[in-house]
């Protein structure tokens, strides 16, 4: 026999190592090195015969236990189950576990009631006792199973993108399909559990009176009250657990099934795509964007193409040609016809005969209303024209025409 | 009747550029996103008085709503479409948890050219060719409507997808037979 305390300085000395081992090795077995390694690893500074030393003694205390016929080693499972416990890395249990509990309770329940009708007072206290044991037991049961959900939902939450779906989720539909769904049968206000415990509650009420009427074994009375308390609390607490465990596994839950869906549904749109073509598939359904900057520009020749189009049916405002008496009417210079100029002057010289005739001073007398701009241009006019004979002045002169004096070789009719 | 002080919406000016361009405003958008959120109500009234619906999605964003697109941006938007619902395939068939994956994973030049590569048939349909084109004609879009940040090595998604990702439970058989018809 090793004395409690010695084993808990040990484990507290170790803690550190045992935690190590029961992380890596996961209630699997390990060899010595391993174990050796695991030591050095917290203690970096010991020496190999001091680890040889603490290796012995984890071995001589049990801590650590050999495996049968192997020279693999274990962590014992008494003291993996306390670390299990501390260290909250629970797992999930089987709701079985917990039903086979209820039976036995059922089972206990009614040697109970019998005991108590053969007013063995012994066996009401020995059955009692169990039943509390009993009861603790799924107590604990359900708290443990509650702390591994929450690992279960803390892995799969925290879990690498990388991993695939159905692996990330395998434990939660694990955990679905074998915990919480018959446990939830289980709990039911229909199923198992509560006709168990009403039975059980309706025996040990039983008992609790007959003893008040009898007034024998008083003192178990209380004992018992105390188990029917302990009873219902657990019924109670068990159903708060499940509540929450399944209020946090499922909106994963539902995030798989989702995902799922998603995924089928992105392959089934893309073969849709593939058969009819992007736009005939999407453009129903695709989400809009508003963009007033693009609504108002041009920027493709699709958009030049469409612009054009309306362009077809564009209508012109009417064009308003002005009224005739809006506008000023023209005002021709007062330049007479040039024939007449040319008859009157071949008149006139037909009048004077043979003597010279000053073109310019002809057409002073002529026409005095002229401007002088105007004689000129009737002046060249009439130079240039072959059907009458001129002769330019070689001296030259000054004539004052139109109150202007211009300074010209003058030419004059010719005179033959 | 909601009261609004103009000198309280100090980023009204932004707002208004980036939504009117249909820009999603989202979480990564601090400025404006905190803006938004502290005087959402006086926002969304002033943007209803000028002919704007602001939409609020709980997943994490604001958008302006609107009910068609110009020829340009639908051509766009389906472009999108297609590239997000390629890439929730390529994840899931490569082994990856699509709905995470699509937020998580860097999307790099390399892994555009791998989707292209897998899905020419339909990227040809955008006249999409190659990789950079997927960058040019998708990506760099996105960024410009909000749905995706540039990073070092690539783009990031963000939460502005969702629409698409709803858009795409509408698609079945029916939608697509009424418009046939």
């Amino acid at each position: 026999m090793i004395p409690a305390k010695k084993l808990l300085n040990t484990l507290t000395e170790h803690w550190g190592v045992l935690a190590l081992l029961f992380k890596q090795f996961n209630m699997a077995d390990f060899s010595l090195k391993e174990l050796q390694n695991a030591i050095k690893q917290k203690q970096p500074t010991w020496n190999n015969e001091r680890i040889y030393k603490e290796t012995n003694r984890l071995l001589n205390q049990d801590i650590i236990i050999p495996l049968a016929k192997s020279s693999q080693l274990e962590i014992n499972r008494a003291i993996a189950e306390f670390a299990s416990f501390l260290l909250q890395e629970e797992h999930l249990g089987l709701a079985q576990e917990i039903s086979v509990l209820v039976q036995d309770l059922a089972r206990l329940g009614d040697r109970l009631n019998n005991a108590g009708e053969m007013q063995d007072y012994d066996d009401l206290r020995r059955f009692s006792r169990i039943m509390d044991d009993r009861v603790r037991k799924i107590i604990k049961l359900f708290k443990h199973n509650e702390n591994a959900i929450l690992n279960i939902v803390e892995q799969a939450k925290s879990d690498h993108a990388i991993q695939s779906l159905q692996k990330r989720y395998q434990s939660v539909i694990e955990a679905f399909d074998e915990y919480i769904e018959p446990m939830l049968e289980m709990v039911d206000i229909r199923g198992d559990f509560h006709h168990c415990f009403i039975t059980i509650e309706a025996q040990i009420s039983q008992q609790i009176a007959d003893i008040e009427q009898s007034g024998k074994a008083y003192n178990d009375k209380r004992m018992l009250e105390q188990l029917r308390t302990r009873i219902l609390e657990m019924h109670l607490m068990g159903r708060e657990s499940l509540r929450k465990s399944a209020d946090m596994l499922m909106p994963l839950r539902e995030e798989l099934r989702r995902n799922n869906q998603i995924t089928r549904q992105a392959a089934k749109v893309l073969g849709m795509i593939r058969k009819n073509g992007v736009d005939s598939i999407l453009s129903p359904v695709q989400p809009h964007f508003i963009s007033d900057a693009q609504r108002y520009s041009i920027g493709q020749q699709r958009h030049i193409v469409a612009y054009m189009a309306s362009l077809v049916e564009f209508e012109h405002s009417e064009y308003k040609l002005p009224e005739q008496q809006d506008v000023p009417a023209y005002v021709s210079p007062n330049i007479p016809d040039y024939t007449n100029v040319k008859t009157r002057f071949k008149a006139r010289l037909a009048k004077q005969g043979k003597k010279q005739q000053p073109l310019l001073q002809f057409l002073d007398e002529s026409y005095p209303d002229l401007e002088a701009d105007e004689m000129l241009f009737l002046y060249q006019k009439l130079i240039s024209d072959n059907e009458l004979p001129m002769s330019q002045s070689d001296n030259k002169s000054q004539i004052k025409i139109a109150d202007t004096r211009v300074s010209l070789y003058p030419f004059s009719s010719q005179s033959n | 009747m909601t009261q609004i002080n103009l000198n309280e919406l100090a980023q009204l000016q932004d707002i208004n550029k980036k939504l009117v361009a249909g820009y999603h405003i989202c979480e990564q958008d601090m400025t404006l996103w905190q803006e938004l959120d502290q005087h959402l109500d006086a926002y969304s009234a002033l943007f209803t008085a000028l002919g704007h619906q602001l939409n609020k999605d709980s997943r994490g964003f604001y958008y302006f709503n609107s009910n068609e697109s110009t020829p340009n941006m639908g051509k766009i938007s389906r472009a999108i479409a297609l590239t997000i619902y390629i890439l929730i395939e390529h994840f899931a068939n490569t082994g990856k948890d699509p709905m995470r994956a699509i937020f998580d994973e860097v999307n790099d030049l390399e892994l555009m050219q791998t989707i292209v590569q897998l899905n020419k048939h339909l990227f040809d349909q955008l006249e999409i060719f190659s990789g950079s084109d997927l960058r040019k004609d998708v990506y760099l879009r996105m960024v410009r409507l909000g749905l995706a940040r540039e990073v070092a090595t690539g783009f990031m998604l963000q939460a502005p997808i969702y629409r698409y990702i709803d858009a795409l439970m509408e698609v079945n058989e029916e939608t697509y037979m009424a418009e046939d018809a």
